[in-house]
């Protein structure tokens, strides 16, 4: 369990951070300079916060106004640095057991091969930090912070540096670790594949503000912010007036692609008349077939756009249209062959469906 | 000092030799700790502490020798402190030479020690704080082994420069020949007083040294040692 409240001016920036963890994997994400890896170095006692309270399982490590500052070395947190830090003086092995302080010699020695042996170290434990590749590096520096027990583990953009396959297989890795050694975990990072992909929960932080913390289907459909759509990547963020209202549904009128209906906020009625921001993911906007007829009910949420550009993108193509009343802009994403059978390319007008549930109203 | 009656005087060689060992440890101890404060603290009039422990590689040492001769003499209250509540006299004594060599030596052991303390990074000490290290567990187990060959390499140069300090060392011990003559001011008085034989032999001594400390530091900064 780790609580933290925790605020610190430096320069022209502030951060001010309330989070609470149980035993889970919490994805904090964010732009660069967001305050991601700063909060880190608050927590670990690293930089001195200038108020606020951390308790680690009913511990109290930092208290501003109780002037409690536990010293870096009692506070049982495990930080991976994001460039490892490993001792470049010492081996693997030596890295591995450096922090197994008060075993004795031939549990330390279990200790350190059992960890050797979960992170895929095998045959390199003499080795010196300069004579392994960055995944490797990277496997040691996790191996050397659980090897000191941490109460919790922090984790500053630990895979930023690897390709993307290795990244791909420390990921993996990382999961099957946090089953093993089920710590609190704050793991930073700026990519959002990663963040998905990680987070049981994602905390979305910017300028030194959480702007919402939920489970990743929470974060990724239901921003809370307009800041927090954009970052998770839900690019087609429009502002409109609210015409209409009932239970369930509301329609609101964007000059530029027109009226769009959209289900109510759960916990947030919205009163028409008022000015509300509303979003629907790239890969969530439907294409309808050239030949498919449309109209009447049907009709609703259609909106016929130009084609601007068109972009592969491995295994998917992004479509740019202009589209609606007086042509917004809209990203669409696509599976390749859906692209090819329709023959879809630059300069042909198409009819997109922005299907009522996936279109988010943000509170 | 001189070859006057058939034989070398060793004693200028002895007393350069102790008085430098002596400052070279002095100058190691406060000047590590100095170099440390710089490499990892900050605090208000950290510029003028830098600057002022650097002045004495481009002030005349005279000048640095005046002031020591006026602060540790009789002269002044500190001196009088010195020599009659604690029993010491520098002015004149080999312990002044000590001083002299320990303040012009610090600034060559300072500068590459600080870069060897900045060079370890201080995410390496925070990990191993991190790691349930204890401050002076990590000094002795990261930042010392990481940073060994500047410090080295600063002693040996802090050494090299104690032993052919002149003028600092003239103005506060003097040139008493068997109590406070140094190699420097023996090969000045040879000079001075015609003997080319005995400033030969001590001008070749000094020659060969300085070139060994030159060349072994720098191998030992390429990391050849």
């Amino acid at each position: 369990m780790l609580d933290l409240s925790l605020k610190k001016a430096l320069g022209g920036f502030s951060i001010d951070v309330e989070l609470s963890l149980g035993p889970e994997l919490l994805v904090l994400f964010g732009p660069s300079g967001a305050g991601k890896s700063l909060l880190l170095k608050l927590l670990a006692g690293i930089i001195r916060p200038d108020e606020g309270r951390v308790t680690i399982d009913a511990r109290v490590i930092f208290d501003g106004r109780m002037g409690v500052d536990a010293p870096m070395r009692t506070r049982r947190i495990g930080f991976v640095f994001q460039d490892y830090s490993l001792f470049p003086h010492k081996t693997v092995r030596e890295n591995i057991a450096y922090g197994m302080d008060g075993l004795p010699p031939d549990e330390t020695r279990e200790r350190a091969a059992g960890l050797i042996n979960v992170m895929r170290l095998g045959g390199l434990d003499a080795r010196y930090p300069g004579e392994l590749s960055g995944g490797q590096k990277q496997r040691v520096a996790l191996a050397r912070t659980l090897g000191a027990s941490p109460r919790i583990l922090l984790l500053d953009e630990p895979f930023s540096a690897l390709d993307y396959q290795v990244r791909e297989k420390l990921r993996a890795d990382l999961l099957t670790i946090h089953r093993l050694y089920p710590i609190t975990t704050i793991l930073v990072t700026h990519d959002l594949e990663e963040a998905f992909m990680l987070g049981e929960r994602i905390a979305v932080i910017n300028n030194g503000r959480i702007e919402q913390v939920g489970t990743r289907e929470e974060v990724f459909y239901r921003p809370a912010t307009r800041n927090v759509a954009r970052f998770m990547g839900a690019r087609n963020i429009f502002s409109g007036r609210v015409e209409a209202v009932d239970a369930e549904t509301v329609v609101i009128h964007n000059p530029d692609i027109g009226r769009i209906s959209a289900f109510q906020p759960p916990g947030a009625a919205v009163a028409p008349g008022r000015e509300v921001t509303f979003c629907i993911r790239p890969e969530e906007v439907i294409i309808i077939k050239p030949d498919k007829a449309v109209g009447g009910k049907d009709n609703e949420n259609v909106v016929e756009g130009e084609i601007t550009s068109v972009m592969a993108k491995g295994a998917t193509h992004v479509l740019f249209l202009r589209a609606g009343e007086r042509g917004a802009a809209l990203k669409v994403e696509l599976p390749n062959f859906v692209v090819r059978k329709l023959g879809l390319a630059t300069g042909a007008v198409i009819k997109v469906l922005l299907k009522k549930e996936s279109v988010w109203v943000i509170p | 000092m001189g070859l006057t009656d058939n034989r070398m005087d060793f004693f200028p060689l002895y007393l350069t030799v102790k008085v430098s060992l002596i400052a070279t440890v002095i100058t190691v101890c406060a000047g590590g700790a100095l170099s440390w404060t710089l490499a990892r603290k900050t605090f208000p009039g950290k510029d003028i502490v830098d600057a002022l422990v650097v002045q004495p590689l481009v002030m005349p040492p005279t000048v640095l020798g005046y002031y020591l001769l006026v602060l540790l003499g009789r002269g002044s209250g500190f001196g009088r402190f010195l020599s009659d509540t604690l029993g010491i006299e520098i002015v004149f004594t080999w312990k002044g030479a000590v001083v002299a060599a320990v303040i012009s030596s610090l600034p060559l052991f300072v500068k590459p020690a600080r870069a060897a303390f900045e060079g370890v990074g201080g995410d390496l000490e925070n990990a191993a704080r991190l790691l349930g290290k204890t401050e002076w567990e990590v000094l002795r187990t990261i930042t010392l082994p990481l940073a060994w060959r500047g410090i080295l390499a600063g002693a040996v140069m802090a050494f090299a420069r104690a032993t052919g300090e002149f003028g600092a060392t003239l103005m506060v011990a003097g040139n008493i020949p068997g109590r406070t003559q140094t190699l420097p001011i023996a090969i000045y008085d040879a000079v001075q007083s015609g003997d080319t034989a005995s400033a030969n032999a001590l001008v070749l001594i000094i020659t060969v040294f300085s070139f060994g400390v030159i060349y072994a530091t720098g191998r030992l900064m390429k990391g050849r040692m």
